[in-house]
């Protein structure tokens, strides 16, 4: 159907070649493509409720997974067709949060936009006419020069696109609006949608976390710095600790994924609470314990993944077995039992040295990136500091960061830390709210025409602002 | 170990895909598979400790490829292959072109663009007479951290140098505070003459809220302290719209580049018992790992230990 729709449309193009060049399509696709989930669906009217806004945007999984049967799934359908999650392996086109292989990208975007059967159900997810679609793509800050022309020509040379933009993923989080986030009084001009003028964003996502200083939407290149971890270190991490101490779960990526967003947690007093966990003092304490208990997810009974505070008889009772009164449901279950990880693992955020890694945490990425700007710039930027990404949602992440750089950052300066409303689909908003003024996004995208006239080493300095 | 120089090259551009580049640098890929000693050595050494520093740095980054790691094992998982009718329904769409059949078929994974990418910074900072070494791994971390604490310094004298200039401006004129007071516009903090009045947070501010901003300072700033030179502090003025403009344009850092670089605040580094995580108070004699006491100790000298990392 949707194909049988699409090829007047094509030829209507092709027909009218006298069309002004810098003609982009009416509607625009905003796809923030993360390592982990990808953030996509049409730009949405921002006059409508932030709810409604928010509906237009999906998340899909950007991955291909082997489960354990040897089946092969692609992004969108996991969660209807994956039910056992053991072992299963990933194969992400998203490496160091950079497409790399579009093979296997083509085919999970093939899968989640184009095909009919695939979206039949979302239709905020349906390109039927790329021709007639601008498509705003995010991508990680310090791309290679080869990458970016990989996206390029595949954008415009596989799907042909009418028109295009390719954004550094945080420099779109200006556009959101932000005065009431940050607390700002004076009232904003409601007829366009304007960026912030200074924004300094922590995007602290699945493959790394940067720091983007962002002025008047666009991003200051030479103070973006980047820290090599991310959420899949802080899950490989936690599953080496629990390897190492528990279960033997290193094939169970997916699952000990879930433990961390369960369980985690960053402490806001290291020492304190590694003292609380200590083997020592886990017995005397049960109230207000860090210690949990993780039940494991069981596949052959349909039970999900779960957390229970910590009962630290239950190990001795299960021993007795039947005869200590426990149910069979009990019995069965599998169980983590979780202290310090909870709050070590999300620690490496803010303290990579404790891994050996030689690379500051992120109070510390804030300023070292500052260092290279104005210092008059400083202030404006440390006073607006915007955190996205899904490891912002990890609680106590916000409090640490602000108390930890708060006295790092210069006395005259006010600092301000604030998490997106929703961390994880900010930056996909931002883009959707630049999509709506047309003259913004008409000075950063590229039309097809332009494309097929100058071509893609044209289109990439054009994006990189060259031209 | 043998080296491989590169020469410069002057002629046509060099074929795609093949990029030498001299091999100085520790390779996690490859450390993993050969250790940097050579084997003799590392025997002998083995029960002395040896260099504990390179060593304990290559279990480092051998464990930090561990943590970067997709999946466990190695597994392939091929793309499903299409329906000859699926493959069709992408009719309305022009032919496949040259450039889409290269990406598609490139099994480059980012190890190997990364590699290329150096390869060719290398080559054109050998070409220019300037930079060293960027092809390294450590060498570039190590130059950025040196590089970013150079940029402290320069920043740290620029500061420094900042309230002469804008004392000279200021003057204690009000012309001039009131240029100052515009200067805010984008930025900056208002300065405030004694830290008992509360800042006024530094906002992105529209024209009104300069304005604003600027009769508030005037209220404030009239007090007999306001020419104590002590007390003043000192906004540093903001940047022209010229040297924005130029900061905007300029070109995005090569990915090791904008790797951030060692802390500034130094602590000393903190261990963990590596089989409770607790504090690691007590290393082990023969494999130098860490345990909190001699519970957990025991446990590792039983069934884990092993004189290497």
């Amino acid at each position: 159907m949707g194909t049988s729709k699409a090829r007047p449309a094509a030829k209507a193009q092709k027909t009218s070649p006298d069309l002004p060049s810098r003609n982009l399509p009416e509607k625009t696709f905003v796809l923030d493509n993360g390592a982990y989930t990808m953030k996509a669906g049409y730009a949405a009217d921002p006059s409508l409720s932030p709810e409604d806004v928010q509906s237009a945007c999906s998340s899909i999984p950007n991955t291909l997974v082997k489960t354990r049967d040897n089946r092969i799934v692609i992004g969108a359908q996991l969660s209807t067709q994956v039910t056992d999650w053991n072992e299963a392996a990933f194969r992400r086109p998203v490496e160091k949060g950079y497409i790399v292989n579009w093979e296997a990208e083509r085919e999970i975007w093939e899968q989640s936009f184009f095909e009919e059967k695939a979206t039949a159900r979302n239709k905020n997810l349906r390109i039927a006419a790329p021709e007639d679609t601008t498509l705003i793509l995010t991508e990680a800050p310090n791309a290679m020069p080869i990458l970016q022309r990989n996206a390029d020509e595949m954008v415009m040379e596989e799907w042909g696109f009418g028109g295009y933009a390719r954004c550094l993923g945080p420099t779109l989080n200006a556009w959101n609006d932000l005065h009431t986030l940050f607390g700002d009084s004076f009232a904003k001009s409601d007829t366009t949608i304007m960026p912030m003028d200074c924004l300094l964003v922590v995007d602290s996502g699945y493959s790394h976390t940067t720091v983007t200083p962002v002025y008047k939407g666009r991003a200051l290149q030479r103070a973006i710095r980047r820290l090599d971890i991310g959420g899949k270190h802080l899950t490989n991490y936690l599953k080496e600790i629990v390897s190492m101490r528990q279960y033997n779960m290193v094939d169970e990526a997916y699952i000990m994924n879930e433990v961390k967003e369960a369980v985690s947690f960053v402490s806001n007093n290291f020492k304190a609470d590694m003292e609380r966990t200590c083997k020592a003092n886990i017995k005397r304490q049960t109230e207000n314990s860090v210690v949990v208990d993780y039940i494991l997810p069981d596949p052959n009974a349909g039970k999900k993944g779960f957390m229970r505070p910590h009962d630290p008889l239950m190990h001795a009772k299960k021993k007795k077995g039947a005869s200590s009164g426990l149910s069979a449901e009990l019995l069965s279950e599998d169980v983590l039992v979780l202290g310090n990880e909870r709050f070590t693992v999300p620690e490496l955020l803010f303290n990579p040295g404790d891994i050996g890694m030689i690379q500051a945490g992120i109070p510390d990425m804030i300023l070292q990136s500052l260092s290279v700007l104005p210092p008059a710039l400083h202030a404006a930027f440390l006073a607006n500091v915007l955190v996205v990404g899904g490891n912002a949602s990890i609680p106590g992440f916000m409090e640490r960061l602000e108390t930890e750089l708060r006295p790092i950052a210069s006395a005259d300066c006010v600092v301000r830390v604030r998490r997106a409303e929703d961390p994880i689909y900010s930056t996909w908003l931002g883009g959707s709210r630049l999509a709506n003024n047309r003259d913004e996004l008409s000075k950063v995208a590229i039309t097809r025409q332009e494309y097929q006239e100058y071509g893609s080493g044209w289109a990439g300095r054009r994006f990189a602002g060259t031209i | 170990m043998f080296r491989v120089e590169l020469l410069q090259h002057k002629g046509a551009a060099p074929a795609p895909g093949w990029s030498y580049v001299a091999d100085r640098a520790f390779n996690p890929a490859q450390a993993a598979m050969a250790p940097t000693l050579s084997r003799k050595r590392g025997i002998r050494d083995a029960g002395k400790g040896g260099d504990m520093s390179s060593r304990r740095a290559n279990a480092i980054i051998r464990h930090l490829a561990e943590l970067d790691r997709e999946n466990q094992r190695d597994v392939s998982i091929p793309v499903p292959v299409k329906q000859a009718k699926e493959a069709g329904a992408r009719g309305t769409r022009a032919k496949t072109t040259s450039n889409v059949r290269r990406i598609l078929q490139s099994q480059k994974t980012f190890r190997n663009h990364l590699d290329d990418e150096e390869a060719a910074i290398h080559n054109s900072s050998t070409a220019g007479g300037a930079g060293t070494g960027a092809g390294q791994n450590l060498g570039a971390t190590a130059a950025m951290a040196k590089g970013s604490k150079a940029a402290v310094a320069a920043a740290a004298a620029r500061r420094s140098s900042t309230p002469i200039v804008a004392g000279s401006a200021a003057a204690g004129s009000a012309a001039a505070k009131r240029k100052r007071a515009s200067a805010v516009g984008t930025a900056a903090s208002t300065p405030t003459p004694a830290p008992s009045i509360p800042e006024t947070p530094a906002t992105t501010a529209t024209d009104v809220e300069g304005e604003n901003d600027s009769e508030g300072k005037n209220k404030i700033l009239k007090t007999e302290y306001d020419n104590d030179p002590l007390l003043r502090s000192y906004a540093p003025t903001m940047p022209s719209d010229r040297i924005i403009q130029r900061l905007l344009a300029e070109p995005p850092l090569s990915y090791n580049a904008s790797r951030v670089g060692a802390p500034i605040s130094s602590h000393s580094p903190r261990h963990f018992c590596c089989m409770c995580g607790y504090w690691g108070k007590i290393r082990c004699k023969s494999c130098h790992l860490r345990t909190c006491g001699l519970d957990c100790y025991k446990v590792h000298e039983d069934s884990r230990c092993g004189a290497f990392f």
